[in-house]
């Protein structure tokens, strides 16, 4: 590794740390413009007005703004995200935590399911192009891609879990299994875990696969195009060799930095298909903090994804540039 | 020159202060085009049932010549707008609120008439309490402390009670249209439906349920479910319905209310009123925590103690104010005096002032909780000025009711099993509840037998009526509920400070309607915040009834002076 | 959208659109026709739009009854989970005091789906044809001043660009409608709010080649001014290009008014394809099984999320032809 990749590295996490900074203030300002009391969903209707004034003061909400602004990053920068106003007892960070493994599980055996589906979905239809069958699967995925995510979660939910009563509906487990799991081992090593879980990956593995497969496809063209492609076709190798060994593999860089980008995108995007299946994830819980109008929890939800996506864009065009060389570091703002 | 100036101010100002005097006046002047108005709700979303109702009347009421808008927000935000949105000014809101849909859920507690005719209507709690509608009568404020301490003579009380629901009926404070008949189902195929209590007010989901249910497998699990939040697990917190089932099963009262609703003795063995200001209240032997400890006299006196316990601050202005640890459960001891313990098993309680609902109220409404435990705590929370017990979470909360804990997760589930050492154990070996927000789930687990005991339905009543149809095992269950959903007027303000304008909305609310549609035939028709179910305080003369009729609310908006304009638009008299 | 221009500019470091010359609304109109002519797919797209443009238009026409207004049957009663006509028993609706003459049905509190479907499309294309504009001007504009002018401009415009990167757009536009009265607005300013991030780095990398070509120096040599050269010279050979993002832009608009929706956040008054599957999943369609009520809603969205995508990929041809099928 050279110089010259290391301060480009180096320029690009200070980049990142700028971009979340000023994301982080953003969040701030936005969240003052909420129009209920910050404390709606934690005073009870018996408060008195002295009481509530104790609340602010105890959650700092009676500071001036730059005071509070300044707390508020401190406690950022320890991680702390304050207290919930709806769950008694627990802390924003106790209720994040819970929740990021589940919504980590789905995204990553979605977009695992959704890219293997996808590269081979792609080179099959670049192998295939200009026959009946490239055109009905591109279509095909065109549609899924077009399809709102939470309506094929219910057409699913009612087919698999209603009508055939083949699949769980919603959640992780049901109590009985849940409250005997100690450790994330094992709620991975449980059996129940996984059933709950095809349904969701599924679904959004259903809306995922079209990008790898179209990406893939037209990567897969440009490639066999390319002479070194067409000298091992004369040189004798079978066509299966020519598409797998030769062409797959130089069209899979652009999907692996896509994947990365996937990770992040994918987390802010689940929102919907978690609200679907009752899904215990850091996007039902941003839903159900705004109805509540529990607003630090909200905001901690907030900041996690944001954090994610800021990160995966940060590994992207890291990956980028040290899988392409053909990518000098001044290209790199094109890739989004 | 200057005494010219000045008898030129001095008139000025007079006319200031006429000018002054003469708008409010004038801005009711003859013939004014009633403003808009709005009526708020839950949002669709959250509550269809209360969303499509509050639409049904907000399209009625324009028929009355009033522009109306529907204004649905989420609960939390409602509560804002609403409940601190009183008077002009004091609100988080733009201006106080006017009218809204509003609920009131049932509690076995609330089997008393008491708690809703004092603080629903009482001038004194007009400010920050029930009374968010600023109702201000000083002739029912009389009713309705001389029904508190009427202990002596029960028919005397319920001449009492009957007047002061008729004055509220004429004033028409609040809009009652109906009391929900709360249906729940049960999987029929693992209990024994003769098992299944059901108590007056409450419906089947209630302690005598949970601890009489006989399972008729092998499997001895209820399983449960709420769409709310199950966000406590704390003795001294009233957060809501479904923690409330948790805590009067882990936590056991001194009386418990009995399925026709009357308290009856549940942890005391007896409770001998001396005279109308003290009562003996002698413990059951052999009681213990859940940790094994036993069950003392003590520790019953400081369950009261813990909730009388606070401080007093003062604040800016130098006002003195007391501030009490636990603020949901202060008030239902705040009538206790004096506390005496008589020895291991008995104590003697002194009130301040006679109460017909002590026993209801406090005896049957306050946790039993262990002094070992809670002592240190509160004595902490003392010392604190800006934390109450709302803050605490044991880790592993400690009763000596029928159930004990197992594990809880916030917002997840709560899940408890027998306590084999209770005297009345119960017959399921474990009881659990799930959060499921999401109705559909709701359906699919009882239909799976994932779950077997719904226990509340916000949902389309038609839909659960459908399904215990399709599916053998399933029974439903439904009683009238103590509760009620009606719409609150702000009283404080024009047009709802004029009673006859009140009562002409009440005319455009399609009672009958509401019930067959919108509850698929789920509920009783209200007339009164004391509901059919507590059958005794209802036998009173007929109420006025407003029937559902839009040209009988024009009549009598035009009876009273009302008119409208060329455009059809109502103006004031 | 993200995703999109990734899948478009994946394959090669940098993709060169193919650019013509002459006057600049002959060659905008040209490379319209061009697209249309060639992508029976674009055409399809279109025609798509069109249908669902004149149904928006003509809808308190076209639909048979209110869609908010519940349905009543002769004694007054709402005609609840009438199934279509076609479905439904014969002789079930005269017992019940109605004739059935639903398409698609009613829905749990009778309102006729058929007539909300028809009045959906309104919500629908306003809403993507809005934000679409909206984020096609803001991002043609801003990719423009940051390609031409380079140096701080462009630092500082790139950088907000990472920043919108940054944020999760689903979970913003969540903050943003449950902090503002519902309106299907919401959607519209919190789109133009953060997706211009796509098509202004495209069009800036696009600037940046055509501002070195001989015309643009010409143009420059001859004293025109910046403003002029940007916007006279510069924008018609890059139109197409925002046309291409403004397409895709509906197709998003649409979806994420749709998710919006149903999660409970729009004005319940404003019918819309979203809303309406909100309101079947509350009202429990699924464990009815009323496929009646849950698919057209979701067919539409994804016909007009189609018609996008065909039209999108058609200028895509157009513009960047070595991806055209081989």
């Amino acid at each position: 590794m050279n110089r010259g990749v290391v301060y480009y590295i180096l320029g690009r996490f200070l980049q990142s740390v700028m971009v979340l900074w000023i994301i982080v203030t953003l969040l701030f300002l936005l969240f003052r413009l909420a129009p209920s009391n910050p404390l709606a969903s934690y005073i009870d209707i018996n408060f008195t007005k002295q009481q509530e004034a104790a609340l602010l003061a105890r959650f700092g909400l009676d500071k001036p703004l730059g005071e509070q602004y300044l707390i508020y990053l401190l406690n950022l920068l320890k991680l702390d995200l304050g207290e919930t106003f709806s769950y008694s007892g627990k802390s924003v960070m106790d209720i994040l935590r819970a929740d990021l493994p589940n919504t980590i599980y789905l995204t990553l055996s979605s977009l695992l399911l959704a890219y293997a589906v996808g590269v081979l979905g792609g080179i099959a239809m670049a192998a295939l192009r200009g026959s009946a069958i490239e055109r009905i699967g591109t279509t095909f995925t065109l549609m899924t891609r077009a399809a709102p995510q939470f309506w094929v979660g219910m057409l699913l939910l009612t087919f698999f879990a209603f009508q055939l009563k083949l699949l769980p509906s919603s959640g992780i487990a049901p109590a009985v299994v849940r409250y005997r799991w100690e450790t994330e081992w094992d709620k991975l090593l449980s059996p129940v875990f996984w059933r709950h879980m095809i349904l969701p990956t599924f679904t959004l593995a259903l809306y995922l696969h079209g990008l790898p497969l179209l990406l893939m496809r037209s990567n897969m063209l440009e490639v066999l195009d390319q002479d070194y492609v067409t000298m091992s076709r004369l040189a004798g190798y079978s066509e299966w060799r020519v598409m797998i060994q030769t062409a797959a593999r130089n069209a899979m860089l652009p999907v692996l930095t896509a994947l990365t980008l996937g990770i992040g995108y994918s987390i802010g995007g689940n929102v919907v298909i978690e609200h679907v299946f009752s899904w215990p994830g850091l996007g039902r819980t941003l839903v159900r903090a705004v109805q509540q109008a529990d607003y630090p929890l909200a905001q901690g939800a907030f900041f996690f994804i944001a954090l994610i996506i800021v990160f995966m864009n940060f590994i992207a065009d890291i990956l980028y540039s040290l899988l392409d060389p053909r990518v000098g570091a001044s290209a790199q703002a094109q890739v989004s | 020159m200057s005494r010219k100036l000045a008898r030129i101010s001095v008139i000025a100002a007079l006319l200031a202060l006429v000018m002054v005097a003469i708008v409010p006046v004038s801005s009711q002047d003859m013939g004014e085009v009633v403003p808009p108005i709005i009526v708020h709700s839950v949002t669709q979303a959250e509550r269809p049932i209360e969303y499509e109702t509050t639409r049904l009347v907000v399209e009625n009421m324009r028929e009355l010549g009033l522009e109306v808008e529907h204004r649905a927000i989420p609960w939390a935000q409602l509560i804002d707008e609403i409940w601190y949105s009183r008077v002009e000014g004091e609100g988080r809101a733009e201006r106080p609120f006017q009218m809204t849909h509003w609920r009131m859920v049932g509690r076995p507690e609330r089997s008393d008439p008491d708690e809703f005719t004092y603080n629903l209507f009482h001038s004194s709690v007009r400010d920050g309490g029930y009374n968010f509608v600023g109702y201000n009568n000083p002739q029912y404020d009389a009713l309705a402390e001389a029904q508190r301490v009427e202990v002596a003579d029960k028919e005397a009380r319920l001449d009492l009670i009957c007047e002061a629901q008729q004055v509220i009926r004429n004033d028409m404070v609040n809009a009652y249209f109906i009391h929900p008949l709360t249906p729940q189902v049960v999987n029929t195929a693992v209990f024994n439906p003769d098992s299944i209590v059901s108590q007056a007010g409450i419906g089947v989901h209630n302690f005598w349920t949970w601890i009489g249910i006989e399972p008729t497998t092998d499997d001895k699990t209820l399983i449960t479910s709420t769409t709310s939040f199950l966000n406590s697990f704390n003795p001294l917190e009233i957060a809501g319905d479904a923690p409330s089932r948790v805590t009067e099963m882990t936590w056991d009262r001194l009386m418990r209310i009995n399925p026709i609703g009357v308290a009856e003795p549940w942890a005391a063995e007896s409770v001998v009123w001396e005279d109308p200001l003290n009562v003996v209240v002698t413990l059951r032997a052999g009681m213990t925590w859940h940790d094994g400890e036993a069950v003392q006299s003590d520790d019953a006196a400081y369950s009261f103690e813990a909730a009388l316990a606070g401080t007093t601050q003062t604040d800016e202005e130098g006002n003195e104010e007391f501030r009490p640890e636990a603020p949901d459960y202060h008030p239902f001891a705040r009538n206790v005096a004096n506390i005496e313990i008589i020895d291991d098993l008995s104590l003697r309680f002194t009130l301040k002032t006679p109460s017909a609902a002590f026993e209801t109220s406090s005896l049957a409404k306050l946790n039993l909780i262990p002094k070992h435990i809670w002592e240190p705590i509160i004595n902490d929370l003392l010392t604190q000025d800006d934390a109450d017990v709302d803050s605490i979470q044991e880790e592993i909360p400690i009763g000596s009711g029928p159930f004990k804990y197992v594990a809880f997760d916030v917002n997840e589930f709560v899940f408890l099993e027998a306590f084999d050492d209770h005297w009345a154990r119960p017959k399921i070996d474990t009881w659990i509840m799930n959060v499921l927000p999401n109705q559909e789930a709701t359906l699919g687990q009882i239909q799976s037998g994932e779950m077997n005991f719904l226990w509340e339905w916000p949902g389309d009543p038609g839909v659960l009526q459908n399904i215990v149809a399709e599916n053998e095992h399933l029974d439903l269950f439904s009683a009238i509920s103590i509760g009620f959903n009606y719409f609150a007027f702000n009283v404080r303000y024009a047009p709802f400070d004029d009673v006859t304008f009140r009562q002409a909305v009440a005319h455009a609310i399609p009672q009958q309607f509401i019930i067959d549609n919108i509850f698929n035939g789920l509920a009783a028709p209200a007339d009164s915040f004391v509901s059919a179910a507590l059958e005794y305080w209802r036998q009173c003369d007929d109420l006025p009834t407003y029937d559902y009729s839009i040209e009988g609310a024009r009549a009598l908006l035009e009876s009273a002076g009302y008119s409208w304009d060329d455009d059809g638009r109502l103006q004031y008299p | 959208m993200q995703q999109d221009a990734m899948a478009r500019e994946g394959q090669s470091g940098k993709p060169t659109a193919r650019f013509r010359q002459g006057s600049a609304i002959r060659q905008l109109w040209e490379t319209n026709l061009e697209v249309f002519q060639r992508d029976k797919m674009a055409l399809f797209g279109l025609l798509i739009f069109a249908v669902f443009a004149l149904v928006a238009i003509l809808a308190p026409q076209i639909a048979p009854n209110d869609p908010l207004n519940p349905l009543k049957n002769n004694n007054g009663d709402w005609i609840k989970d009438a199934m279509p006509y076609w479905l439904a028993e014969p002789g079930e609706d005269e017992a019940e005091g109605y004739t059935n003459t639903f398409l698609l049905g009613t829905t749990n509190i009778g309102r006729d789906i058929y007539s909300q479907l028809i009045h959906g499309s309104r919500s629908a294309l306003l809403v993507g044809f809005s934000a679409a504009a909206a984020v096609a001007v803001i991002g043609t504009v801003i990719g423009l001043l940051a390609g031409y002018y380079g140096g701080w401009v462009d630092t500082i415009l790139m950088r907000a660009a990472d920043v919108a990167f940054g944020i999760p757009f689903i979970p913003f536009i969540i903050v943003i409608s449950a902090f503002f009265d519902p309106s299907i607005w919401n959607v519209v300013i919190a789109m133009a709010l953060l997706l211009w991030r796509d098509t202004g780095r495209v069009i800036r990398s696009q600037v940046l080649v055509i501002k070195e070509q001989a015309f643009v120096s010409a143009a420059r040599v001859s004293g025109a001014s910046d403003l002029r050269i940007i916007f006279v010279y510069i924008a018609p050979s890059i139109l197409p290009l925002s046309f291409l993002y403004g397409s895709f832009a509906i197709a998003w608009a649409i979806l994420t008014e749709a998710s919006v929706s149903f999660l409970g956040f729009s004005d319940p008054e404003t019918i819309s394809w979203g809303y309406m599957l909100q309101d079947a999943f509350n009202s429990l369609a699924l464990s009815r099984e009323a496929f009646y009520w849950i698919v057209p809603p979701g067919l539409c969205i994804m016909l007009t999320v189609m018609a996008g995508f065909f039209i999108g990929r058609g200028y895509e041809e157009v513009l960047f032809p070595r991806l055209r099928r081989m």
